[in-house]
This record gives C-alpha cells, sequence and structure tokens, in this order.
C-alpha cells in the first residue's frame, strides 16, 4: 500500500504509452477509414466511429479523414466543432452529463449541476486534473419523468439532487479504493 | 432565354427569367445592403439579412437574396417595415462588432459604414448591448492580420479562397455565437495551407482581413 | 404491383406470419407465467435493469424456468420500473415501483406461489374481478392508443412479437394497391405531419411523387431534440417496427429507394433498437431487394445524430445527411421538390409513420372520425415537470388541455397550484390557467402564442418562475443556434443578455421594452423556422405573466422564490427545534451551525442555495424558509 510507488509506474507507462498511442491511433484511424467510401456524407459515422474507438477526436486523425474524404482540414474541423458530441481532448475516466432538458432545469438541474462542479472543482467541458471525470451538459436525454437526470458513464440516474451527487462519487471513491488495493497487491 | 418585367421602387426593368432579385436591383443601379451575396454561388447564404424588401402580395419583408423575379413583381426596397428590420439587424451586427473606426485602416472604404449611411443609422447602437467576444488577433502571416472580432461572417473570404487554391484553408467553425470563419483547429494562418495569394483581403468588406503593411504605416502614422 | 404477383406477396406474408403467431403463442402455451420487464430508458433510469436482473436471479434459485422478456414503455412512466406478469388463471397484471425486493417477492410469492401481491398492483391490462384494470382508470376515458397501441406490451428486439400483433400486414396489403390509391387514402385521412408544423402528410408525399428528378430519398426524422419531448424516443424504444413499416410504405406510395431514419445521438437505447428492427426486417425480406417477392426494392440506413438540435429542422437534418454542419437553408424550395443532395425528399416525423399502418389498415375513414375538423386523430405528449402522472399520454385531437393535465395527469403533485404548461418546447410558449379549456389541435394552440410542437408538455406549478423559463429558453435557442443568420445568433443573445439581467434582479422597464422589439424581430427575421418560433416563450410569458416581470423589475423580488439571485434561505427561530440536526448534518458547503440557543442559523455568505436543508428539515418543523427579495432576511442574520 504504498500509494507513491503506484504514482512512479503510472508515469512511467504513460509516458511509454503517448508515444506508442500516437502510431496505434493512427492505425486504428486507418483501419476505420478503410472501411468507408470516399463520399462526404460518411464524415460523421467515420468522426464517430474514431471517436467511440480513440476517446476522441486527435488532430492527426481528423487530417487523415480530411485526406481520405478529399475535402479540406478546416470542414472536417468545422463539422467537429459544430456537434456537441465531438470532442477534442481525450475524456475523463468516467463521464457526467448533467441533464438540462425543461423539466430537469425546473426540478432543480441547474443546482445539481452546481454541485457536481463544486465537488469535481471543474466546470462544464472540463475533464478533471487526474483523467478520472469529465463533466458537461446534455440537452435532454428524454427521462423528464425522472428529473433531475445526471447521465454517469452512459447509464441515466434519475432524481439527482446534490445528496445524490455525493452518494454517486463516493460509490466512485469505494470502487477505486477496492481496485487500488487489487493493483498494489 | 425568356425574360419578365419588373417594378422595383418604381423603376421598369426588364431581368431574365429566374433571375436573383438581389442582383437584378444592384445591377439596376438600386441598391439594397447586403455582406453574404456571393453572385457566383448556386445557393444564397441569406445568413446577413440585410437585404429585406417589400413585394407586393407578400405579407411580410422577403431577403431579396431568396427572392427570384417573376413577370409583374412589384418590389419596394425602402419600405418600412423591410429598413426596420435590415436596421435591427445591422444593429445586432454593430453591436459585436469591434467599432473602432478611428484606427481601423478600413474606415473610408468599409461597406459597414457604407450601409449605415444609407440604413440612416448610427454605427453604435443605442439600444442593444455591447457584446463583443474578444478574440486574438492573428498577426501571424507575414502579409495578412485577421481581426475576427470585425467579421461579419458572411463568408466571402471563405468563397475567394476556396475558389482560387481548390482547397480552401478558410472556413466556418464553432456554433451559434461562437462561430467563426478560422482555420484548421484555429492555428495560425501562417501555419496555415495558406498560399498567400491575399485575395481575401479584396473581398472582405470590413477591417476584419486587412494587408500587413497597410495597418502598419496607418497605426505608425496616427501614433 | 402487377395483379399476377399479388398472391406471392400474400402468400408470402402469411409464411411469416403464420411463423411468427406460432412463436408468440409459445409463450403463452407453456403454462408458465409470463413476465415481462419495461426497459426503455426512463425504466431504465428508475432501475428497472437492477429489477430484471432481480427477477432472473431469483427465477434461478426457485428453478423455475418461465420466459421473461424486455418491453419498452407503458407511458405510466411515473410509476416506473414495471413489471407485468402474465400468469394462467390471472388476468395479466401491472405491477408499478417495483425494486429488486418487490421483484423477488413477486417471483416467490405470485410466480412461485398463489398470492398475486395486490399492494403492489398499478393495474390489470383486461379487465377482471380480482383488480381494478387500466380501462377502469379515470384517464382511459380520455385515452385513444393509436401510435401508442403497442408500446410496453410487445419485445422490441422480437419483430415476431410486432407481426403477431398485426405488424407489417399493412404492408403486404399496401404493396398489392397502387401508390396513387395510397396517397389517397392518406390524404383523406387528413393525416398531418406530427413534428409540429403540420402539413398535409398526403399532400407532401403526392409532391414529392411527381417532382421529377431520381433518385428520391425518405427520411424519418427521429431527432427529437425538443427538451421536455420524449414521445419519439419511447416509440423507437418500445416499438421500432411500426415506425420502419410506415416509412417502407411511404417509400413505396412516393417511389422511393433509399430511405434514413436519422436518430439523435442522445438516445443510445433507440438507436440499438432499431438497428436491430431494421436488421430482423431485412432478414424476413420486409426490407431490402424485392420485399415479399414484389418489385419494390427499399433499403434504409440508420444515421445517427451528433448532438445538435438544429438538426431536427427538416433542411439542417439533411445537410448533416450530406456530412456538413447542421445549418438550415432558407425555404423554399422545400425538401419534397429539392431535399437531399438536391433530389425531392419526404421528411416525416416518428409519429406521423408509426400512423400509417394504422390508418390503411382501418382505412381514412376510420382516422378522420377521431379528432377535430381540422386536426384528425391523436395527438400524443409527454408529460413532465410538476404533474402527478408524468409519462405519454395520447389523446385525440380536441381534448382540452384542462382533461390531459387534470383528468389524464391527475393534476399537480403536493397540493400545489397549477400555474403554466409549456406547450411545443423553445419554440412553443406558456399556457396560463385561463387556456386549460383549449381544445388541443394546430390552430388553438398556434393562437394562442404556443405551438402542437413534437409534443411535450411541461407542467408548472406556483414554485417555478415565468421570467425564468423563458431565460432557459432562450439560454437553450441560443447555445443551440447554428449561428448562421445575424437575428438568431445575435438577437437571441441579445434577448438572454436582457432575460438573464431581470432574473438578476438588475432589469429595467425599457429592458422589457426592447425585449419586446427584439422578440418581433427576431420572429420576421430568422432564416429558418427555429430561429423564427425561438421568441415564443419571451412572447407567451410576457403575454400571460408580465406582473411577474416587473415584481423583479420593481421589487428585485422573485414571486416563485426560484431565481436564485433573488431569494435568501431563511431559518425560522421560533420553528426551528433545538434537538434536531438535520439541516447541519445535510448542508453540502457547511453554512449552516447552531447559534448559544442551539436554534440553527444560516451563514448566508457561505449559503449556495442548493435546496437540500429545506428538503431535510423534517415537516413536523418546516422551520426553513425561502425569502424574497433577500432582505427580507433579518438583519443580524445577514
Amino acid at each position: 500500500m504504498n500509494p507513491k510507488a503506484k504514482t512512479v509506474t503510472q508515469n512511467n507507462t504513460g509516458e511509454e504509452v503517448s508515444a506508442e498511442k500516437e502510431a496505434r491511433d493512427r492505425q486504428e484511424t486507418l483501419k476505420i477509414l478503410k472501411s468507408f467510401g470516399r463520399k462526404r456524407e460518411n464524415l460523421i459515422p467515420i468522426l464517430q466511429k474514431v471517436q467511440a474507438r480513440l476517446g476522441y477526436l486527435p488532430r492527426e486523425a481528423m487530417m487523415e479523414i480530411a485526406t481520405h474524404l478529399g475535402i479540406p482540414e478546416i470542414d472536417v474541423y468545422g463539422v467537429v466543432t459544430f456537434y456537441n458530441q465531438f470532442r477534442l481532448n481525450p475524456p475523463g475516466k468516467h463521464s457526467i452529463r448533467v441533464c438540462l432538458g425543461t423539466a430537469c432545469h425546473m426540478k432543480g438541474g441547474y443546482i445539481t449541476l452546481d454541485a457536481w462542479k463544486r465537488r469535481l472543482d471543474i466546470n462544464q467541458g472540463e475533464t478533471t486534473p487526474d483523467r478520472e471525470f469529465d463533466l458537461d451538459t446534455v440537452a435532454c436525454v428524454g427521462c423528464c419523468t425522472m428529473a433531475p437526470v445526471t447521465v454517469v458513464d452512459n447509464q441515466p440516474e434519475g432524481k439527482v439532487e446534490p445528496t445524490k451527487v455525493d452518494g454517486i462519487l463516493l460509490a466512485f471513491e469505494l470502487e477505486r479504493g477496492a481496485e487500488g488495493q487489487k493493483t498494489v497487491r | 432565354m425568356r425574360t419578365v418585367s419588373l417594378t422595383i421602387d418604381g423603376q421598369q426593368i426588364t431581368a431574365r427569367e429566374g433571375d436573383n432579385l438581389l442582383w437584378v436591383a444592384l445591377d439596376n443601379g438600386i441598391y439594397i445592403p447586403n455582406l453574404c451575396a456571393i453572385r457566383d454561388k448556386s445557393e444564397p447564404m441569406a445568413s446577413c439579412r440585410l437585404c429585406f424588401v417589400e413585394v407586393e402580395g407578400k405579407e411580410q419583408p422577403v431577403t431579396a437574396c431568396t427572392e427570384t423575379v417573376t413577370e409583374g413583381m412589384i418590389v419596394n426596397t425602402r419600405g418600412t417595415r423591410a429598413l426596420s428590420l435590415a436596421r435591427r439587424s445591422f444593429e445586432l451586427l454593430m453591436a459585436s462588432h469591434s467599432l473602432d473606426c478611428a484606427h481601423c485602416p478600413k474606415s473610408g472604404s468599409c461597406e459597414l459604414q457604407h450601409i449605415a449611411r444609407y440604413l440612416g443609422t448610427r454605427l453604435k447602437s443605442k439600444q442593444l448591448r455591447e457584446l463583443r467576444r474578444d478574440l486574438p488577433i492573428d498577426d501571424s502571416h507575414p502579409q495578412i492580420i485577421y481581426d475576427p472580432n470585425k467579421c461579419v461572417l458572411c463568408g466571402r473570404c471563405i468563397w475567394t479562397c476556396r475558389e482560387h487554391l481548390g482547397v480552401g484553408v478558410l472556413g466556418f467553425a464553432h456554433r451559434g455565437f461562437q462561430r467563426m470563419v478560422t482555420t484548421f483547429e484555429d492555428e495560425p494562418l501562417a501555419i496555415s495551407k495558406c498560399d498567400r495569394c491575399v485575395e481575401c483581403i479584396g473581398v472582405c468588406p470590413t477591417g476584419a482581413l486587412l494587408p500587413r503593411n497597410e495597418t502598419k504605416t496607418r497605426v505608425t502614422s496616427e501614433s | 404491383m402487377k395483379v399476377d404477383e399479388s398472391p406471392t406477396i400474400a402468400s408470402l406474408f402469411e409464411e411469416i406470419k403464420s411463423q411468427a403467431d406460432s412463436h408468440w403463442q409459445e409463450l403463452f402455451d407453456s403454462g408458465q407465467p409470463v413476465i415481462v420487464v419495461g426497459t426503455a430508458t426512463c425504466g431504465r433510469a428508475a432501475g428497472a435493469l437492477d429489477v430484471l436482473k432481480a427477477i432472473r436471479d431469483e427465477l434461478e434459485r426457485q428453478g423455475v424456468d418461465c420466459p421473461v422478456f424486455e418491453a419498452g414503455c407503458l407511458g405510466h412512466c411515473y410509476a416506473e420500473p414495471l413489471v407485468i406478469i402474465g400468469k394462467p388463471g390471472y388476468p395479466p397484471i401491472c405491477y408499478g415501483y417495483v425494486n429488486p425486493v418487490i421483484a423477488e417477492r413477486l417471483v416467490k410469492e405470485f410466480v412461485v406461489g398463489d398470492n398475486p401481491c395486490l399492494e403492489f398492483v398499478l393495474g390489470a391490462l383486461e379487465a377482471n374481478d380480482l383488480v381494478p384494470s387500466f380501462a377502469d382508470f379515470p384517464r382511459a376515458t380520455y385515452e385513444k392508443k393509436i401510435v401508442l397501441r403497442n408500446c410496453g406490451h410487445i419485445d422490441p428486439t422480437d419483430i415476431n412479437h410486432y407481426i403477431a400483433n398485426g405488424g407489417y400486414v399493412t404492408l403486404s396489403k399496401a404493396l398489392q394497391m397502387s401508390p396513387e390509391e395510397i396517397i389517397t387514402e392518406i390524404k383523406d385521412s387528413g393525416l398531418k405531419g406530427r413534428g409540429g408544423a403540420g402539413f398535409s402528410t398526403g399532400q407532401k408525399w403526392e409532391i414529392c411523387r411527381n417532382t421529377p428528378g431520381r433518385p428520391k430519398y425518405a427520411i424519418c426524422n427521429a431527432d427529437e431534440g425538443d427538451p421536455g419531448a420524449f414521445m419519439d424516443r419511447a416509440i423507437l424504444e418500445s416499438d421500432p417496427h411500426s415506425v420502419i413499416e410506415g416509412l417502407i410504405i411511404t417509400a413505396y406510395a412516393v417511389g422511393v429507394r433509399n430511405g434514413y431514419i436519422y436518430v439523435r445521438a442522445e438516445y443510445p437505447l433507440a438507436v440499438e433498437r432499431v438497428r436491430i428492427a431494421l436488421r430482423q426486417a431485412k432478414k424476413l425480406n420486409l426490407l431490402g431487394r424485392r420485399i415479399l417477392g414484389s418489385d419494390f426494392s427499399f433499403d434504409i440506413r440508420l444515421f445517427e445524430g451528433s448532438g445538435a438540435f438544429v438538426c431536427g429542422e427538416e433542411t439542417a437534418l439533411i445537410a448533416s445527411l450530406e456530412g456538413k454542419a447542421g445549418m438550415p437553408r432558407h425555404r423554399p424550395p422545400y425538401p419534397p421538390t429539392s431535399g437531399l443532395y438536391g433530389k425531392p425528399t419526404v421528411v416525416n416525423n416518428v409519429k406521423t409513420l408509426a400512423s400509417v399502418p394504422q390508418i390503411l389498415t382501418n382505412g381514412a375513414a376510420w382516422f378522420a372520425s377521431i379528432g377535430t375538423e381540422k386536426s384528425k386523430g391523436t395527438a400524443v405528449f409527454a408529460l413532465a415537470g410538476k404533474i402527478v402522472n408524468t409519462g405519454l399520454v395520447e389523446v385525440p385531437m380536441g381534448t382540452t388541455l384542462r382533461q390531459v393535465i387534470f383528468d389524464v395527469g391527475s393534476g399537480i403533485p403536493n397540493g400545489k397550484r397549477f400555474k403554466a404548461v409549456q406547450i411545443g418546447g423553445p419554440s412553443g410558449g406558456c399556457l396560463p390557467e385561463s387556456a386549460l379549456d383549449l381544445p388541443i389541435d394546430f390552430d388553438s394552440l398556434t393562437e394562442a402564442g404556443a405551438m402542437m410542437g413534437s409534443g411535450g408538455m411541461v407542467v408548472l406549478d406556483e414554485d417555478d418562475c415565468m421570467v425564468e423559463i423563458a431565460r432557459y429558453f432562450l439560454e437553450f435557442t441560443q447555445r443551440e443556434s447554428c449561428g448562421k443568420c445575424t437575428f438568431c445568433r445575435l438577437g437571441t443573445k441579445q434577448m438572454l443578455a436582457l432575460l438573464s439581467d431581470i432574473t438578476l434582479g438588475e432589469g429595467t422597464q425599457a429592458d422589457i421594452d426592447i425585449l419586446k422589439a427584439l422578440a418581433r424581430d427576431v420572429k420576421t427575421g430568422s432564416l429558418c423556422s427555429l430561429g423564427k418560433t425561438a421568441p415564443n416563450p419571451v412572447l407567451t410569458t410576457l403575454r400571460y405573466f408580465e406582473g411577474e416581470y416587473q415584481a423583479h423589475i420593481t421589487e428585485g423580488r422573485c414571486p416563485a422564490l426560484m431565481c436564485q439571485h433573488l431569494i435568501a434561505y431563511y431559518i425560522l427561530p421560533n420553528k426551528c427545534e433545538r434537538s434536531c440536526d438535520a439541516c447541519v448534518g445535510t448542508c453540502t458547503v457547511e453554512a449552516i451551525s447552531p447559534n448559544k440557543k442551539r436554534i440553527k442559523v444560516i451563514d448566508q455568505e457561505k449559503c449556495v442555495k442548493c435546496n437540500t436543508c429545506l428538503m431535510a428539515c423534517p415537516p413536523q418543523y418546516n422551520a426553513i424558509v425561502k425569502l424574497s427579495p433577500p432582505s427580507e432576511v433579518p438583519a443580524a442574520e445577514k
């Protein structure tokens, strides 16, 4: 149970990964591109698939995609920045999406969002420095009857009020503790 | 080609059937304010919302750029309701424009100043609040200085860049209030694939895209 | 189709149908109880998957092997998770508010034993002597399920369930009709587009069919972006084949070979269920090349949106399909004459398409007999907000708002007073009490300043601030504006700034005048219908609730005690119980502490107004109140 030792291992692997990862990301992108034709209409499905695989859309991936489709790079960037779901930065391990639909808002979704911001100490659209959580809002997930809703790791959670925010975070904390113990052992 | 005759502001005009009302008016010496209209573009952007006119038989003012001329059409470009919409649209643009004519090299040849004169409205809105974005000015390029805070999103530079290069360095990105003319990943023009034809400067209606030397001289001469 | 081919279509379908029937019948022939768990997104958010697991585990422990399947949404979302148990000798019974513990008991006591656990019953699906059935509910008088008829009753991932319950039979018949006959039937039925605008569906099809140009396209618009609306999600998750069948018939009638279903990204479960449904339909040759042996071929591609509200606008949706940013363009030309890649394209809403098979089966006259003179058929609404029975309802057009909210929805919870109902999302408006007797149809709602919209209905009570809701919607449209045209990009931004100031107590009388003028100009001047309707929430709240705006401006007071800057939380010293610490423990920022007399006091500087203490304060004390303006808090406390 030496937290320091754990950090060191993480750093080492972390650096190794980044060099390797870039090459692997490129491989993955090219593999995905192979399964698509060169028509512009494939742009959004390609972006979705690449993001599903890599977690976000790195610069190099966008450039490969532009080349594949024979369109200006700025056009890929224009589409990526237009739609809410595309990200330009790696996501956190857990995604927190606070629903801000009408019903959620009127039942205090904005208060829930404040609670998440306060607890994670980040703003919406940001990732915690330890890359554990990323926080964002979502227009409406259509679970209005369970308002206020927060989508945690793609699973909608109903009636998330500030106290439940603490509950959810505590559950992650416990899970992480258990995992940490396993790793050290 | 069949022709149609129509009346704009009492003036009898003959035009080709299917032609665009805005260009017919402009070609006949009748000015209608506009920023986003591009003659060669098959589909009008219809985004600046300045070219409102009143067409007899239509309940609401319409944008001239989206109308095709028809036989017997009667158009009034100076109707109160049309002008009031155009003024409002202009006012909205100006409320988010980095207004600094005194130091802007474009002053004098700026289309915004021209439109303000035509509409008889001030450049600085009295009613609306200033909603500026304060984006960084890109002065990385040896010939171009790009100030996105003066851009009105007309898209002329994008069109020209593509026509000239066939590839396109400039494009629209981001959404809503954040929408802007920019490069891939918002990178500085100097490291973009810009081939330095600088034709974008020539088509920019405002001081958003300026030649570098001119900016310098102007600033030095005034300071 | 050619006459000599029609027997083939009929006999091929007969084969599929008889297989589906026997598959469905097997469920009941085993003599075992059949268990159905509602696992649409609303059910999942309430824990339906845990319930499902508990049921499976308990069945295993008990050594019982009985069929369990997942269904969609029954519409009674307020009582989720829902479980239906059909046991021979009993009517099929629906249980509400089920949790894993109740689920275990249901298995032990009813599936294995013989106690139907009446205490957990929500209602029976059929009339019987044992328990009240849904048909006995007062709301049943008003409901008429056409589009929602299968939702919650069948397994959406099993095409046989749909076919055994009358599915695809209409398609097999339609393929033996001429396209013109179908279009006439749809036109005669009076069906109008359920996406909000209310254009005649039959006419749209006819225009598209008659416009020269190939190929043509058919698109199902399932980009349900209105916050507070979830009808399309529920239908796609519960009965995807009804939409697919409608789209195939549309394609046949219009002369289309390629279709798309555009589902928004925020609906992953709907995407998954549509994908499965498409695969199954294709396997049975209800989709694909030479459908049911006819010479009509049609393919559907599932397209996932990427999160942009504006893509619900048809021209933006088309741009998105073309791989571009979802920017609307000027209409006309409308898509039926120039749509995807400039080709004739029909774009229909989910509910419109789901109505199509029913109309052809039961006839145009039947459909036209439902509803009002100008608005035919039923309207599907998603009820949410401050209403007892949140969920889905389907009522004939012409039903009044009061009937939907008070008779079907059972009114406002917690003894609160109704204040307004928000209809039609960001394009709609807030209607007050005085509008409750309006019949629901396209024209009446538009006249009242709202809009039929796609069917989201959010009920607001006395605790909801009308300025805040207007600000909320403007913030939404402003954030979701594509940014193309000046009025929507900058006009809504200006309006939002004004509304924000008012909710902060910093608004002026002049702001109201500018707000009204801007609203008017954005409405006329915007490029697309989203911009044109964006001011509606502001215009309706100003029209019906201007007094609330005035209270914010002149007194710095929020009458509904909602605007955070204009309220303060306060603990009434005479009501606070010394021995109780409930609020102190729950305060998320440690802003509450006891004073010398052990009366709890809120540190106003620290308080973040999260409402937690107010909910924690035991009802017998009820010591915490909200005050507006904040200056109402006694000086010593500040």
